[in-house]
């Protein structure tokens, strides 16, 4: 039950809700077959992309294509438009087997068709036993298969996935992505989801892009974005970050950074032209914690600094250290038996000048 | 949902004060009356001999038949003219919804006997639109012969309980619902008819149940109407009648009692297991959409023609209030502000007596309906739901019935220090009113508790509030709304009832209301002072309810804005 | 746990409310109030209670409307703790089964100057119980305006009402419903006997466009035009008119000038008071409140008709009104029930059928006149029949045994009555239906054949 994937172009999309604006210009290329996600923080607009693509909402400007055609001004239910609601929106007054039927009968496809097809979708997702029951006596990960195969069983030409799993505790949450992955490659759909959970993201996209305030911050590849981030709200919304403010200056030497507060860090890589005010961030596991004694790597920016707290995350033991008047957050990897600081120890942060990365305000 | 193993003894008393006020004062009084069929008219003993003369008598089964047709085609008429009004006023983004809804509702409270006044007037065989009509076209409709009559009348009466219970059905259907279906294909009709209208069934069955039940056992307007072969009017008829004491009324009573509950009881089957509501939760209600040039015509036009059927009664109560005289024209021949002059001279006592017994009739109302919902949903009282079952069964005793039955069960009780049979007490008429509108303001507070999530309350507890001041602190102000919606059902309704209170009037100062709009719409001299009570009648009630219903929506969202009053994740 | 703090301090809540009713204030109850219970409209008793209260001051009259059917019952029901003190209504017969209750006072009243008998009927009970206080007869009422544009002839007669031209435009109360149509019914019953009386009735009835439930029902339907023509008591023709109405009244040749009554109720809780209204009733000055343009009814002192405007009727120098009938007080209380059971048994109920018939026979008739159609005229005659028929002889009504069918007030466990009312009704009911369908049969065929 697969056919060829296809893409999805968003051109200049403005959408308001009465006089707020809600998205302000978006434009986006999404592959054919492609697992892409919405990634932003509530109100920030991605939901209300997501509808907008579905045909749900206030009518926007600008072009929605689908597979090169216009759906904006189209109707829901001529999109044909997968879409798998936070909720699951499963209708409680039929049972599992005529949900997942509805969408076909819509369809006018035929009665023993529909029963093969409805069966095949109920097996995939592995709930062919509970073809009977009524919504309300599903647990919510049954509940979300069974949206999942309502949704997939009219072979929609894009799979929307609005939070899809959001509402499921965290065992099942793991085992339910790799699921929607499963069964996003075996169908080869071209697949949208929304969260605000970057970690969601990372684990299932191939791209994704990150929105604020009705505007994308950035699209990329997980691992792009996480580690040159665009600007400072997607660098701080994508993982821990330590943030520095201060100038820049290129001298012959090689660019530098002075922050405010006098702590000075040569760059690997020049910020942009004529930039001279700016933030740099380090992430916590790009910086590292050693004995004021012990040697660090090579070519090292070494700072002083005093452990303030500890914690311990499992993988890692991440400490708040004093450099200078910043609280630097530093991740180290957890190795049974190594030493740790205690609270108070003077140790030597050391950072690596390739890892930081430089921002323009 | 609740386990609790431990009762309070308080509570339990509680409930025992509550089915002993049941008990007294509804199903001692209606089995003093209905008891009377089961005896043999001749030697006093118990039979079933009256029920086997109910079966022979042709005139019985016809009115019996007719009776069925009436409520069956009366549920049939207001669902039409519920159904675009819900339908427009929760789907479309509608100027003056909350008008229609609020004139939507007015029909309510409006006495159904003066409706049928005003309605002869207008669409009698020589009403208004039929002389109109014979003077430009030739021809008359017999809108008002007959059954037709009745069914016309009840219909436009009765339909606001179709359109409050589907509108609210409608509000409460998760727009994500809708919008999976859309998204999988559906739309227009076979959208609404797939997935809107099973959704919104519950609230409508609640509400056309409650239509067949009012109409089946509806006395006053088969009366004024003059409509004789039905059952209700068979059982006044013959109850009432000078020095007769023939059982049938009675018997007749029996079946109206019977069938009334078997329709509730039908409802409630056909709704078990079906709360929609209580499963998916926090949509805010279908999507609103903005209509067309076209639709939006179109849509007005058949509000508007819906709306004009509907206030017709208060339009020709109007013209009747401020006619002279109005004798086969179309309109009064000249128009005086004397009707309303008399009854602000004469008449000032009704209306003060109406507001304070249909308040008094809604607090008890309110109160009760709270500690009844309380004890049904949130303690393990044994027994409990009999509780709920007989105060929601009160919807199935006609007011004649009760207020025979008060009459017999307690003129022989003195009221202490005031030394008045309390059959003949003013408070009696309170207490009526209270009984027979508890069923509406019950299904009001048992909404609004089911809206305020167990957790919250829990979370009161857990930080240190006792079970009394969590209710006080925490259930009550979250109830509010729901409770005052209830207040304002009870209070309107009661206000223009007429069936129970006009055997219970002891004295015209203690009069409402409704029982000197029927003595003054008896009057040779003409009905216009009547109508002018009945005007102010509407209007008072129909401030009330506008302005409550406003405070209702501040309120709602107010309490939507701020945060679910639900927690989120209960789908899970 | 303390749920049940809540619930009792909300269920005391709503019993502080019920409390605080009762200590809301109470009129002090001696000698300084009457409390009536009557039928009349409130134009009537409004009237009355104004001038009596104007004329005994710190005296107030309590006037509790009810329909005359329901005043006995609440008399009934509440009998045992009474808190009425006059019964005030028209029909003499709700008095009389009030009586037969025991339910009323004897009064001897002190009024003098007031004749024996008003028309043919006495004014006061002869038992002393019940004072009449105004006189009242059955006539017929029109609407100008419906009349003119139905183009059809004012009647005058009762006989009137069975022409066909008048199909459907007669509108008339249920003797059941109201005392004052029981007594139009029994005194054409009197009048014409039993067996021609209601073949006059059903001859009537057959042109009903509607039997109302309550006696105001008939000059409300006339006077708003709903239908044309009524079977009224004359005060409700006459104050119908006297309020500007497009309306006008007569009275037939048959008819019987009845007295309306008052009555003192059994354990009055306020005697005193209720014997200064009866007399405040009788005398000159209550008298004349009775011509009030709204009011209309005929004062029991000849005196006071020399006040009266021109054309209202004066039934003691105008011998021609209420007299043509010797009214039997005794043959009417002895077959009351009965009367009313029949009456709404071969019409209120089977009205749509008798219309039906009547207008078969009148087409059949219209279409023969002329054509001397024997067979034809046998078939209508035969169908008249039919429809004329009644299911009991006058015998049969006058009989004891059977008239207590429809009155069954067992005193004692031990009385006994055989037969069941309903069971009575059952079959007449039967064999009306079947008398009405067959008599339309028939009348249709002898339309067939002309």
């Amino acid at each position: 039950m697969s056919t060829e994937p296809v893409g999805v172009t968003i051109e200049d999309l403005h959408l308001s809700f009465g006089s707020t604006q809600v998205l302000k210009g978006v434009n986006l290329e999404i592959e054919p077959g492609e697992f892409f996600a919405f990634l932003g923080p509530s109100g920030s607009g991605k939901s209300t992309l997501l509808r907008a693509i579905a045909g749900f909402g206030p009518l926007p400007s600008g072009r929605i294509l689908i597979d090169g055609e216009d759906v904006a001004a189209l109707p829901p239910w001529r999109r044909n438009v997968g879409m798998v609601f936070q909720n699951y929106a499963l209708w409680p007054h039929m049972s599992v087997r005529r949900n997942v039927a509805f969408g076909l009968e819509e369809r006018k496809t035929p009665g023993t068709e529909i029963r093969e097809r409805v069966d095949a979708a109920l097996e995939l997702v592995g709930l062919i036993d509970l073809a009977d029951r009524r919504p309300s006596q599903l647990s919510g990960g049954q509940q979300q298969r069974v949206a999942l195969a309502r949704t997939v069983v009219v072979e929609p030409r894009v799979l929307l996935l609005d939070e899809p799993l959001s509402n499921l505790d965290a065992n099942l949450r793991v085992q339910m992505r790799r699921d929607i992955l499963n069964l996003q490659r075996q169908l080869r759909l071209t697949t949208i989801f929304v969260t605000h959970d970057q970690e969601e993201a990372n684990t299932m996209s191939d791209r994704m892009a990150v929105l604020n305030e009705g505007v994308i911050q950035q699209i990329g590849a997980p691992m792009a974005l996480y580690d040159h981030p665009a600007n400072l709200f997607v660098a701080d919304f994508l993982g821990t970050a330590n943030v520095l403010r201060g100038r820049f200056s290129r001298p012959a030497a090689g660019p530098r950074f002075v922050s405010e507060d006098g702590i000075e860090l040569p760059l690997a890589e020049p910020p942009a032209a004529n930039a001279d005010a700016g933030v740099v961030v380090l992430r916590p596991q790009s910086i590292n914690v050693l004995a004021r004694s012990k040697p660090g790597e090579t070519g090292d920016v070494v700072l002083d600094g005093m452990v303030r707290y500890r914690e311990f995350l499992g993988a890692v033991i991440r400490y708040g250290v004093d450099v200078g008047e910043h609280l630097l957050l530093v991740d180290h990897g957890h190795r049974p038996g190594e030493r740790v600081f205690e609270p108070g120890t003077e140790v030597a942060v050391h950072v690596d000048p390739s890892h930081i990365v430089s921002l323009t305000e | 949902m609740t386990a609790l193993t431990r009762q309070p003894r308080g509570t339990v008393g509680v409930a025992l004060v509550l089915a002993v006020f049941l008990l007294a004062f509804l199903v001692v009084p209606v089995v003093k009356v209905i008891f009377v069929a089961f005896q043999d008219p001749a030697s006093g003993a118990f039979t079933f001999v009256n029920f086997v003369d109910f079966f022979n008598t042709a005139l019985f089964r016809e009115s019996f038949a007719n009776s069925l047709y009436v409520a069956f085609m009366a549920v049939l008429v207001a669902s039409v003219i519920a159904l675009p009004l819900a339908y427009f006023t929760t789907r479309f983004n509608f100027g003056g919804a909350a008008l229609i809804q609020t004139l939507g509702v007015i029909p309510l409270i409006m006495p159904p006997f003066v409706g049928a006044v005003a309605m002869q007037l207008l669409f009698g065989a020589n009403g208004s639109v039929n002389l109109l009509l014979d003077e430009w076209f030739g021809f008359t409709v017999p809108f008002m012969e007959g059954l037709n009559g009745v069914i016309f009348v009840e219909s436009i009466h009765y339909f606001p309980f179709i359109l409050i219970n589907l509108s609210a059905a409608l509000n409460n259907i998760d727009r994500s619902l809708e919008e999976s279906a859309q998204n999988l294909g559906a739309h227009g009709m076979r959208l609404f008819r797939r997935i809107v209208f099973p959704l919104a069934m519950p609230g409508y069955v609640a509400g056309a149940s409650l239509v067949f039940l009012k109409v089946f056992d509806d006395l006053g307007t088969p009366l004024l109407l003059n409509v004789n072969n039905m059952l209700a009017p068979q059982a006044y008829l013959r109850i009432s009648s000078i020095g007769i004491s023939d059982p049938m009324g009675y018997v007749i009573s029996v079946m109206l009692v019977l069938f009334s509950l078997l329709s509730l009881w039908t409802s409630f089957l056909a709704l078990r297991g079906k709360d929609y509501a209580s499963v998916q939760k926090g949509g805010g209600g279908l999507a609103r959409r903005d209509l067309g040039g076209r639709e939006k015509v179109m849509a007005y036009a058949v509000v508007i023609f819906v709306l004009l059927i509907v206030l017709s009664p208060h339009f020709g109560l109007a013209l009747l209030s401020f006619g002279t005289i109005w004798s086969y024209s179309v309109l009064p021949d000249a128009y005086t502000l004397a009707n309303y002059r008399e009854v602000f001279e004469t008449s000032s006592q009704y209306i003060t007596n109406t507001l304070l017994y249909a308040g008094l009739a809604a607090l008890i109302d309110v109160v009760f309906g709270t500690a009844i919902a309380y004890i049904v949903w949130r303690t393990g009282v044994v027994g409990r739901k009999w509780l709920d079952y007989l105060a929601t069964g009160a919807l199935a005793i006609p007011g004649v019935v009760l207020g025979i039955g008060y009459l017999r069960t307690f003129n022989d009780i003195t009221v202490p220090f005031i030394d008045k049979p309390l059959a003949s007490w003013w408070v009696i008429i309170v207490i009526a009113l209270a009984i027979r509108r508890l069923p509406y303001a019950l299904r009001a507070c048992v909404a609004a508790l089911h809206q305020v999530a167990e957790t919250l309350e829990e979370a009161a507890e857990n930080l240190g509030a006792t079970k009394y001041r969590s209710v006080r602190r925490i259930v009550v102000p979250l109830m509010i709304g729901g409770l005052l919606a209830g207040f304002v059902t009870s209070f309107a309704t009661a206000a223009v009832e007429l069936s129970a209170t006009i055997m219970l009037v002891t004295s015209e100062t203690d009069a409402p209301l409704s029982y000197g709009i029927y003595v003054s719409m008896q009057s040779a001299a003409g009905r216009g002072p009547g109508a002018a009570l009945g005007m102010i009648a509407v209007i008072i009630v129909g401030v009330a309810t506008y302005l409550s219903q406003r405070v209702i929506e501040k309120y709602r969202r107010e309490q939507t804005m701020d945060g679910q009053l639900v927690p989120a994740g209960g789908a899970a | 746990m303390k749920t049940s703090r809540i619930l009792i301090s909300m269920t005391s809540a709503a019993l502080l409310a019920v409390v605080a009713l009762i200590t809301a204030p109470q009129t002090r109850a001696m000698e300084d109030k009457v409390v009536i219970v009557t039928s009349f409209p409130k134009d009537l008793t409004n009237a009355f209670k104004s001038a009596f209260e104007a004329k005994h001051a710190g005296v107030t009259v309590e006037v509790l409307n009810k329909k005359t059917t329901a005043g006995v019952k609440f008399l009934q029901e509440t009998a045992g703790n009474n808190t009425t003190d006059l019964f005030w209504a028209s029909a003499p017969d709700a008095f009389e089964v009030l009586k037969g209750d025991g339910l009323l006072a004897k009064y001897d009243l002190k009024a003098t100057g007031i004749p024996e008998l008003i028309g043919a009927y006495p004014i006061h009970d002869p038992d002393g119980y019940y004072k009449g206080f105004a006189g009242a007869g059955y006539g017929i009422m029109w609407n100008e305006r419906y009349v003119k544009a139905k183009k059809l002839p004012v009647p005058r007669e009762w006989s009137d009402l069975a022409k066909p031209v008048y199909h459907d435009h007669v509108g008339m109360s249920a003797p059941s419903r109201s005392g004052t149509t029981h007594l139009t019914v029994e005194t054409v019953l009197q009048g014409e006997g039993w067996e021609q009386g209601w073949a006059t009735w059903k001859e009537i009835a057959g042109n009903f466009n509607t039997v109302t439930e309550r006696s105001f029902g008939v000059p409300d339907g006339v006077n708003s035009g709903q239908f044309g023509i009524g079977i009224v008591i004359d005060f409700f023709g006459l104050s119908s008119k006297g309020s500007g109405f497009p309306v006008d009244f007569v009275y037939p040749t048959v008819t019987t000038l009845v007295p309306a009554n008052i009555a003192i109720v059994k354990n009055a809780p306020h005697p005193q008071a209720a014997a200064v209204f009866i007399e405040f009733l009788m005398s000159n000055q209550g008298q004349e409140i009775l011509l009030d343009p709204k009011i209309r009814r005929l004062p029991i002192r000849p005196d006071i008709y020399a006040k009266a405007p021109d054309g209202f009727p004066n039934p003691f120098e105008d011998s021609s009104i209420g007299a043509a009938v010797e009214f039997d007080v005794d043959k009417s209380k002895a077959r009351y029930n009965l009367v009313n059971s029949l009456f709404d048994v071969m019409i209120t109920y089977r009205l749509d059928d008798l219309r039906a018939a009547t207008k078969a026979i009148q087409d059949a008739e219209a279409k023969a006149a002329g054509k001397g159609n024997a067979e034809a005229a046998r078939l209508i005659a035969e169908a008249r029949g039919l429809v004329a028929k009644t299911p009991i002889t006058e015998a049969q009504s006058l009989d004891k045994d059977f008239a207590d069918i429809f009155k069954k007030k067992r005193k004692k466990a031990t009385d006994k009555v055989t037969g069941r009312q309903a069971e009575v009704e059952a079959e007449w009911d039967n064999m009306v239906k079947d008398n009405y369908a067959k008599a339309k049969a028939l009348a249709e065929q002898a339309e067939s054949l002309l």
